[in-house]
């Protein structure tokens, strides 16, 4: 998986998270990453859109969007940047380390990368992220005073919450609806500059903790049973071994 | 690599001139369609803007808010990267330089590389060039060709790639030591040009604060720069 990141400056700076549609190897030791082709994701589309909204309402003075992956992730870099991301940060991870870069690693490469950069704000799209105490599920996002106001999707109905900066925030599919990237700003964003940085520059180690024994796709949906009653409903799941 | 297609300026009128030359560089692309059919592509897609810029003397052909293109999504979009159609700060720089000194372009020849909308051409041959010849993507790469003894080269926004950036200093050694050219370079402080070793041979001649408008279109830019290159090969 690769991983993309928008940083946020709001005075504040800004970043959002992403991963590309993936497929599992025939021989069940990975996923597929050649010619993968690595768009953005919805989530990381709406952690975009946040991002350069907020900046747009003049609450955030710069945008930053991040990516951890190969070469290939300067594409979904280039998107953020024409639809509105000021500047674009590639952190480079390829082959071995790239199959095996777990959410670990990305943590520590981004609070490194936060660190460094003085970022007061970090949205994230909602799948990669693994972190307690923070606005996760945002599905409205504003700045008040020197705090974040987040109202967040929980299983009860909507909770909101004040947060003090610096902050992480991961985007729900309620949040916003992106904008696509229209061609005069693509043209601006050929311009505009992408860094490139390695883990070890954030002294992050990349190696793997984990040992990947096996991937498998998820099994294939099986046709159900109907059944009239509930004793018949008893009756099956006595038959499956289940009860 | 980078594809050049060379326009010509010679006493004609210069946007007629400039539009032309876009529409032979299209044909390129697009054998279907005829110079005319090309022509009115251009202008049914973009707005004659003069105001919201460094120099408002000079009406370039460019992408507005009111242009299908400012929304349209960009696969729609049927030929090559219209760097043309945006009018870039560096260059503003430069041809707001050149309108100011006309001493610099008077009675010499220029060449506006990567031109992109073609406004440091344009006010070069305002103020009095000799010749002026108005380059970008063209099959026959320019750079990194044998040099013709230009008096002057301009080179607004070319410095935002590392590769490109690097060719370029390169090749401008060779025009230099060859004919003495002089290299202006508008820039509106991009990190990368910042960041890139030529900037230390530069001499700064002028700087212009940009319009509201340019700023908002461009986070963190505020000022555009004209330097003068000064390359002493050793001896």
């Amino acid at each position: 998986m690769h991983l993309f990141s928008m940083f946020l400056k709001f005075q504040h700076h800004l970043y959002c998270l992403c991963l590309p549609q993936i497929r599992v190897k025939p021989d069940h030791t990975g996923v597929v990453t050649d010619g993968v082709k690595h768009s953005m994701n919805p989530f990381c589309e709406i952690a975009v859109e946040e991002a350069v909204k907020l900046k747009e309402k003049k609450l955030v003075k710069e945008v930053v969007a991040v990516s951890c992956g190969p070469q290939q992730v300067q594409e979904t870099i280039r998107t953020a940047l024409a639809m509105g991301a000021d500047r674009g940060i590639h952190v480079e991870v390829s082959g071995k380390d790239y199959e095996t870069l777990g959410p670990l690693q990305v943590s520590k490469i981004l609070a490194a990368l936060a660190k460094k950069e003085q970022a007061d704000l970090i949205i994230l799209g909602k799948q990669v992220a693994d972190f307690r105490d923070s606005g996760t599920f945002a599905s409205e996002v504003n700045i008040e005073a020197d705090k974040l106001k987040v109202v967040r999707e929980v299983d009860g109905g909507l909770e909101t919450i004040k947060i003090k900066l610096p902050a992480v925030v991961t985007a729900d599919l309620r949040l916003n609806t992106p904008r696509y990237a229209t061609l005069p700003n693509i043209m601006k964003a050929k311009k505009k500059k992408i860094a490139n940085v390695k883990p070890a520059d954030l002294g992050v180690d990349v190696s793997s903790r984990l040992e990947v024994l096996k991937v498998d796709e998820p099994p294939q949906r099986q046709a159900g049973v109907k059944v009239e009653t509930v004793n018949d409903l008893v009756g099956k799941l006595k038959e499956a071994g289940t009860i | 690599m980078y594809r050049r297609t060379i326009l010509c300026f010679r006493g004609q009128d210069t946007l007629n001139a400039f539009q032309r030359g876009m529409c032979c560089l299209m044909r390129r692309y697009v054998s279907v369609r005829s110079e005319h059919d090309i022509k009115n592509f251009i202008i049914d897609n973009t707005e004659i803007v003069s105001a919201q810029s460094l120099t408002p003397e000079i009406s370039l052909r460019l992408f507005t808010p009111t242009c299908r293109f400012w929304t349209e999504r960009p696969e729609s979009w049927p030929f090559p990267d219209p760097y043309w159609a945006i009018y870039w700060p560096g260059g503003q720089a430069l041809a707001r330089y050149l309108l100011n000194n006309p001493e610099v372009s008077g009675g010499r020849k220029v060449l506006d590389l990567g031109c992109g909308c073609g406004a440091s051409a344009i006010a070069a041959k305002l103020t009095g060039a000799s010749r002026v010849v108005a380059n970008d993507t063209d099959p026959n790469n320019i750079i990194g060709s044998k040099p013709d003894d230009w008096d002057l080269i301009l080179l607004g926004d070319m410095f935002y790639d590392e590769d490109l950036a690097d060719h370029l200093h390169k090749w401008l050694q060779t025009c230099i030591t060859t004919h003495g050219t002089q290299v202006l370079i508008g820039d509106p402080g991009r990190a990368q040009f910042e960041g890139h070793d030529i900037r230390k041979l530069l001499h700064k001649l002028a700087c212009f604060e940009l319009p509201d408008s340019v700023k908002d279109e461009n986070y963190g830019l505020t000022n555009s720069t004209v330097w003068c290159y000064n390359y002493k090969p050793d001896l």
